[in-house]
């Protein structure tokens, strides 16, 4: 059994011959800035070395050595995943996708985009928004999150509510097998019924069976006008209530947002929100489409509003002011430990129509077991995000904390929703799954694992939890 | 208060790890590599210079001393963590302002701190060049100082609207003259009575960015103290480091039971940009023509008032005749960092390609810019084509004056 000094020393060599030094880091200091993504509070995992990829081929190279060697890889996009995902808890090789970051081509003519998977999300969204064409997609972390990521997590954001989420709009991809070996799943025709959809398989992989090195990407016409409005709530209740009347009149925001007074009291402080802060749950809207549309739809929902009784209804006109709402909200889960020690946000997601009995339901486990409970999130699609907001970390409140979360996941189960609507399994929700999907569908899950990935090296310990 | 490690500890430990950063951080950007963005910078501090879990190595140094300070993480950071002020405060921590060889400390010290007496800074730098301490790429120093010009109090040409006092920066005292003569041109012609306080150091953010904190306070504890005499409506200056400086640094450089602390936090809300300073109060005389056009690279120390950031626009759209051409990213980084530019010159030759094509790609001609680091960086990069000047100076020019 070599020690771990020596292991390091040994795969620094190597992978330095196989692909030049400037693209290996094995020093203490590298190692830990790649030990976990946004959830460090949740594992953390020393990495034996992190290679920085710049094409295909490095990845072939990595990947059979790898392989060869039997040494875990662990690919990585931005690091900004929210359930363990890309964290190396099997140490070996972290692959840093980020300096794979082109724009291959953004055809209007087939609007469909094919780029490396390390491109940034906010980067490519502004290239096809010049373009008058649009990737829906907004995962919060838009800003930092990469294309790469976002296909292996399945990521999604507040627009999800009407445009879906990643996966609705992968046609294919380019990815390297843990053998070395490189695919081209799918395709860059809009529809396709070519055999297996290995596609949407990789779509959701989490990297534990091949590394994603190109997608091919549906756009859609970028709306011409959007709109921003809040409607103020004076109970959870009602809230709840008016998301789901909303989507019953058949009125599809692009993004329905349900967020409590003390998120917009903590947005206020990043950015100003021009509402009173005298409600209870603030509905953040965006609507998009011509301007007959926007102005159709606005009129709707203020209509709904009007007659359910809302405290306040605030159209945004300054985009400049709308921009630094959404900025805000972005940057909320950094912002909640502006005042807690520590918070955990889960990703349960329900059935739309269930949303009332859900918030119902998280405020009653929050109450019962004296732990602060917070739901702040994309209601518009059943996302609401219940978490748990710790003021001082301590063994009896971590403890309750897991309880509750434990209870929040039970319910959403038992009201026909899934345990995680857009963050992905990770290591985080793992324990969950089986719960959700049952034993005979995650040995189905295992079985496609060996399939492409035989000496299970490629991000190992994810999605369900070892025997 | 910066330079002191157990206030910190907090602040270090509200980085959420969420990686917003790398959207921002200049550095990362271009270095690819997370082991320099502010949340592993963080963590690494954390480990070494708290849980004290690592020892610090050559390579922790280097992730320390690999920032430009231009604050952008700690102005985007959602958890609020003031990441320049940790850098500082480890820099102070590992190098107790004793970072490079002592006679380069010891010229660059002297600078800072004897800047007001006339010609001083000219020689000092001949006499670093000479012994081979001043590093490269280091900016030609004028013999005819601003403050050779410009002492004293200078009455308001018509009707007097405001009295403000004139904090000028080295930079225009020493090597960009023609800023200065600009602002006191355009603010005499406004109706704004200046006064130029006398005996006023560097405004201290070298220091600061060195981790020399003794000297940092020595140098703001001697400004507050002149500043605080003066009975004027604003304090004015030219560079937004300056600004940032007197407006949001001082007060957080001295303890808690200094005596000059109340002084320095009754300061800061006077202290302007003067194209900031200007739109606010709006200008008295209309300016004539100028048939131009120019973009605007807005400096990185702009987190310190939140009208700074569109003031020259404002301000310079009542020149008839003047075209703005916007930059795509006005915001992003120069590269120049202050002086981070002469010790990481191929680093910061890279952020600056970057900045130099979004200029380039608007067509303008003129290029503005309320940071005399940035405009010098800039202009270098960009060649004799390009005029790159304080916004203050297009003024200036739209008076005929």
């Amino acid at each position: 059994m070599k020690t771990e000094g020596s292991r390091i020393e040994s795969l620094r060599k190597d992978l330095s011959r196989l692909l030049g030094g400037g693209k290996v880091r094995t020093e203490p200091e590298d190692l830990l800035a790649y030990s976990s993504d946004a959830t460090r509070y949740y594992a953390q995992g020393k990495p034996e070395a992190v290679v920085l990829v710049e094409s295909v081929d490095d990845v072939c190279k990595v990947l059979s050595y790898a392989n060869q060697c039997a040494v875990p890889v662990t690919p990585r996009g931005a690091g900004s995943g929210l359930s363990g995902g890309s964290t190396p808890i099997k140490g070996g090789i972290v692959l840093d996708m980020k300096r794979m970051n082109k724009i291959l081509e953004i055809s209007k003519g087939n609007m469909t985009a094919r780029t490396e998977s390390g491109v940034v999300l906010a980067n490519f969204h502004r290239a096809v928004e010049k373009e008058r064409l649009f990737y829906p997609p907004d995962p919060q972390s838009m800003d930092v999150c990469t294309l790469g990521g976002n296909v292996a997590c399945r990521a999604g954001g507040p627009r999800g509510v009407k445009y879906g989420t990643t996966p609705n709009y992968v046609l294919g991809l380019e990815a390297v097998l843990p053998d070395g070996s490189v695919i081209n799943t799918g395709g860059i025709s809009v529809k396709q019924a070519n055999g297996y959809n290995i596609t949407q398989i990789l779509t959701g992989s989490e990297g534990t069976l091949a590394v994603i090195t190109k997608v091919n990407l549906r756009l859609l016409p970028l709306p011409p006008e959007r709109q921003t409005m809040i409607v103020v709530c004076d109970s959870a209740q009602l809230a709840a209530e008016m998301v789901s009347r909303i989507i019953y009149e058949g009125v599809v925001p692009a993004v329905l947002e349900y967020l409590e007074v003390g998120a917009i009291w903590l947005m206020n402080t990043y950015s100003p929100i021009p509402v009173a802060q005298d409600g209870q749950v603030y509905l953040l809207i965006e609507v998009d489409g011509t301007a007959a549309i926007v102005a159709e739809d606005i009129g709707v929902i203020k209509g709904i509003a009007e007659k359910m009784g809302a405290r306040e209804i605030k159209i945004i006109d300054d985009k400049k002011q709308a921009a630094g709402i959404w900025k805000a909200r972005r940057n909320l889960s950094p912002l909640v430990l502006r005042i807690f020690q520590k918070s955990i946000s889960e990703d349960v997601t329900v059935p739309r129509d269930k949303i009332p009995e859900m918030v119902k339901a998280v405020r009653e486990i929050g109450a019962s077991l004296g732990v602060p409970v917070g739901m702040s999130g994309h209601a518009g699609d059943g996302n609401i995000h219940p978490g748990v907001q710790l003021y001082e970390i301590t063994p009896e409140m971590e403890q309750k904390a897991e309880e509750a979360i434990r209870l929040m996941i039970e319910k959403g189960i038992e009201l026909g929703g899934t345990i995680s609507g857009e963050h992905g399994i990770g290591l985080h929700k793992s324990a969950y799954l089986e719960k959700e999907l049952g034993k005979d569908q995650i040995e189905l899950m295992k079985r496609i694992k060996y399939a492409f990935d035989p000496k299970g090296i490629m991000n190992p310990g994810k999605i369900w939890t070892e025997a | 208060m910066i330079g002191d490690l157990d206030y910190y500890k907090g602040l270090v430990e509200k980085c959420s790890h969420c990686a917003l950063c790398e959207a921002v951080c200049p550095v990362y950007l271009e270095d690819m590599l997370e082991t320099h963005v502010a949340r592993a910078r963080v963590d690494i501090i954390y480990q070494t210079l708290y849980k004290k879990s690592m020892p610090v190595t050559p390579r922790v140094r280097e992730i320390i001393d690999r920032c430009l300070l231009c604050t952008s993480c700690t102005q985007d950071c959602g958890g609020a963590v003031p990441v320049h002020e940790i850098i500082i405060t480890a820099r102070a921590a590992l190098y107790g302002g004793r970072k490079h060889d002592p006679l380069r400390d010891y010229f660059i010290r002297e600078m800072m701190e004897k800047r007001g007496i006339k010609g001083f800074p000219a020689l000092m730098l001949a006499a670093a060049q000479k012994l081979h301490v001043a590093p490269g790429g280091f900016p030609k120093v004028s013999l005819r100082t601003f403050d050779s010009l410009y002492h004293g109090r200078y009455p308001p040409t018509g009707k007097k609207r405001a009295k403000v006092a004139y904090f000028t920066g080295c930079a225009t005292n020493t090597m960009d003259v023609e800023t200065g003569v600009a602002v006191m041109k355009v603010l005499g012609h406004n109706g704004i009575e200046v006064v130029i306080p006398d005996k006023l150091m560097c405004c201290g953010i070298r220091a600061l960015g060195e981790g020399d904190i003794k000297t940092a306070q020595k140098i703001v504890r001697n400004n507050i103290a002149i500043l605080a005499e003066q009975e004027v409506d604003a304090i004015i200056v030219d560079c937004t480091s300056c600004g940032m400086m007197l407006r949001s640094e001082t007060a957080k450089l001295l303890p808690a039971d200094d005596p000059l602390l109340a002084k320095a936090v009754a300061l800061s809300p006077k202290v302007f940009e003067v194209s900031d300073y200007l739109n606010t109060i709006g200008l008295a005389v209309e300016p004539g023509p100028l048939a131009e056009s120019f973009t605007y690279h807005v400096p990185c120390h702009r987190g310190w008032t939140p009208t700074l950031n569109d003031a020259p626009l404002q301000l310079l759209a009542g020149i008839p005749g003047l075209k703005y051409s916007a930059m795509e990213e006005p915001e992003k980084c120069c590269g120049a960092g202050g002086a981070f530019f002469m010790d990481y010159s191929g680093l910061s030759r890279g952020i600056r390609k970057r900045k130099l094509d979004d200029i380039t790609g608007t067509g303008a001609a003129v290029l503005i810019s309320q940071c005399p680091g940035c405009r010098s960086y800039l202009s270098a990069g960009l060649g004799k084509r390009w005029k790159t000047v304080h916004p203050v100076t297009l003024l200036r020019r739209a008076y005929g004056l």
